[in-house]
């Protein structure tokens, strides 16, 4: 059996470690390895991927429930706006950031910005409306220059550039795939119009044939949008989303 | 009738030799209106004393100049103000952070200490329910004394021109005596404060007290037997230390090295900071203090430093000796007094970046152990270099 204990060594060693641990420090003291940003002043370059304060844009909002469904930490209520569409809330308490949302989204109405320094002055502040999510916050830029980090073999270096980062970063909002929500079992609609009230743009319409006492369903392809409310919500689950 | 004329000889002929003042008078002089003006302060008089000379006189009266500029006082101070910030600055480097920098930031944070010290001086001195009330107060304030008084027999001049205060052939004993006494206050305080905190604490001072003092004071003892007096301005001149090969960190390697450990445990620093420990027992002695008593005790460890790394640089480094800087006379010998003791106690406020602390066994074995073996040796070194050194001159 080999029994670990703590190393012996005998005094060169010792003297060696001593003169090593102090080499060391006096090395570092001269030329220090620091990589620290100096934060208010400047700004460490982000990618544009940044997953930072969200940016809304309700003209390409389908009012799909998708952000809210996938948010992990709930932080995302769907509020009702005059025009009768949903909209997303951010309560930026509960917000983990981890954007699943903006990944979601299949109309690219919720980007992401280099933005991740947001304060607020209380908790009710932190719930973040729709209106507030259209523009930009008010940002006090101190910063005169931007710091890369540059690995060069082994070491982590600091490279300064003076310039301004942008932090709206301008990416091409994802298309997604067109989808279009179509029923596969005709047979066993019950005609609860469930589809058909929770349209938000009007594609579900209803035949009612008085002679044959029935209820026929319509989905019109060309107004549906794809969000897939309906088909979450049939409560014979008969209906499909499929590409268009 | 006080006998001016005979005073102000009397301060003339004791006072700091400086040429670069006489070179700086005459430039004044030559400045048409400044000059006449120089002229005018410098013979104004009232019966019969002239008072702006006499002024500078007395400034530069050897007695004062070291008691009051250097090495003393004001010496004193400026390694106070800026020997923390420079300890904080070069850890800082070694740890890859940036150290103080928000305040004054054109000069890397350099006046965060008097920012820190007017906290200090505006934030409410609590004494709690606990304590005892007088002694509490009172121990940090007497702590001066034993800090302070050593101030008087430290020697920054070189072999010949002695700049000390007081000379007497027990300085080093009066010294080592004086900095025996200053854990007495600390464990005074302490138990004053009647906190369970600051009672471990003063307990771990008790033990490092006597782990440290023996083989402190053998390594002076040795040294003293080298150089075969204890006044302070004869120690400079005793083996010749104006070269650097005669510095007793030369002669005796063994007492510098058990020195040295010895001020690190005296002033509680890392490796040794075991009285005190931040994250243990929350600055031990010291944990009810608030306010400018907090800054006292913060401060203490310093000026207890700043003394051993005097008596260090007497003793190991040839006090001020070094090439003499042109125009500045014996002022020069001051400068490299200030700069040696300065470099000594960077090395010694930086070992925190460098050493985990021990712990109190590990630290009691060191002192007991391999220090006190160190000591006894270096002492018998010293006889063996006194005598080897008799029998070649």
């Amino acid at each position: 059996m080999k029994k670990v204990g703590t190393p012996e060594y005998d005094l060169s060693d010792k003297l060696k470690y001593h003169v090593s641990a102090l080499s060391t420090a006096a090395k570092e003291m001269a030329l220090p390895l620091n990589i620290t940003t100096h934060y208010p002043r400047e700004r460490k370059r982000q990618p544009d991927c940044f997953r930072g304060y969200m940016l809304f844009d309700p003209e390409r909002c389908i009012s799909c429930f998708q952000c809210s469904f996938v948010c992990p930490a709930n932080a995302i209520w769907m509020k009702d706006a005059p025009s009768g569409r949903y909209y997303p809330t951010v309560d930026y308490g509960k917000c983990i950031f981890c954007h699943f949302c903006i990944d979601s989204c299949p109309g690219g109405a919720l980007r992401t910005t280099k933005i991740h320094d947001v304060a607020y002055k209380t908790m009710d502040e932190m719930f973040t409306s729709t209106e507030e999510m259209i523009e930009p916050p008010e940002i006090i830029r101190e910063d005169v220059g931007v710091v890369d980090y540059v690995i060069d073999k082994e070491d982590l270096s600091l490279k300064r550039t003076k310039e301004k980062d942008e932090l709206i970063v301008d990416v091409e909002p994802s298309q997604g795939v067109p989808m279009v929500s179509v029923c596969v079992d005709r047979g066993s609609c019950l005609a609860c119009k469930v589809c058909d009230m929770i349209c938000e743009s009007g594609a579900v319409s209803s035949v009612v044939d008085e002679a044959a006492m029935t209820v026929k369903m319509a989905i019109d392809a060309e107004k549906c949008t794809g969000c897939g409310l309906c088909v979450k919500e049939c409560s014979m689950q008969i209906l499909r989303l499929v590409r268009k | 009738m006080i006998d001016i004329s005979g005073l102000i000889s009397t301060i003339m002929n004791n006072s700091v030799n400086i040429p670069l003042l006489y070179v700086i008078y005459e430039f004044l002089l030559k400045i048409p209106v400044l000059g006449g003006i120089v002229a005018f302060l410098l013979d104004f008089s009232i019966l019969g004393m002239p008072v702006v000379k006499s002024i500078i006189g007395f400034v530069l009266w050897k007695p004062f100049f070291t008691l009051i500029i250097i090495p003393g006082f004001a010496t004193l101070g400026t390694m106070l103000l800026v020997l923390p910030w420079l300890e904080r600055k070069l850890v800082g480097r070694m740890q890859w952070r940036v150290g103080p920098r928000e305040i004054e930031p054109y000069t890397r944070g350099s006046i965060q200490l008097l920012a820190d010290t007017f906290r200090f001086l505006f934030q409410e001195v609590i004494i709690h329910k606990d304590a005892h009330k007088h002694y509490f107060l009172q121990f940090p304030f007497l702590y001066f004394i034993p800090v302070l008084l050593p101030l008087l027999f430290i020697n920054a001049g070189a072999a010949g021109h002695p700049l000390v205060p007081i000379q007497t052939d027990y300085a080093l004993q009066i010294m080592i005596a004086l900095v025996s006494l200053m854990p007495v206050f600390i464990i005074g305080a302490a138990w004053a404060a009647n906190n369970r905190f600051s009672f471990i604490g003063a307990v771990r001072e008790a033990f490092m007290y006597f782990a440290y003092e023996i083989p402190f004071i053998i390594a002076v003892l040795a040294m003293i037997v080298l150089y075969g007096t204890s006044n302070t301005a004869e120690v400079i001149s005793g083996v010749n230390q104006s070269s650097w090969l005669n510095w007793g960190i030369i002669l005796n390697p063994f007492a510098a090295l058990t020195f040295f450990i010895a001020m690190a445990m005296a002033t509680s620093r890392l490796p040794f900071d075991i009285p005190e420990a931040d994250q243990e027992v929350a600055f031990g002695p010291f944990v009810e203090y608030t306010g400018i008593v907090f800054g006292l005790a913060y401060i203490m460890a310093y000026e207890k430093a700043y003394v051993l790394a005097a008596i260090m640089t007497m003793l190991f480094f040839g006090g001020g000796s070094g090439p003499v800087i042109p125009y500045l006379g014996e002022l020069s010998y001051g400068i490299w007094f200030v700069v040696k003791t300065l470099i000594i106690l960077l090395v010694l406020v930086n070992l925190r970046g460098v050493y985990p602390r021990y712990r109190i066994d590990q630290a009691l074995s060191i002192g007991w152990g391999a220090m006190l073996t160190l000591a006894l040796f270096a002492l018998v070194w010293s006889v063996v270099v006194v005598v080897v050194i008799g029998v070649i001159i």
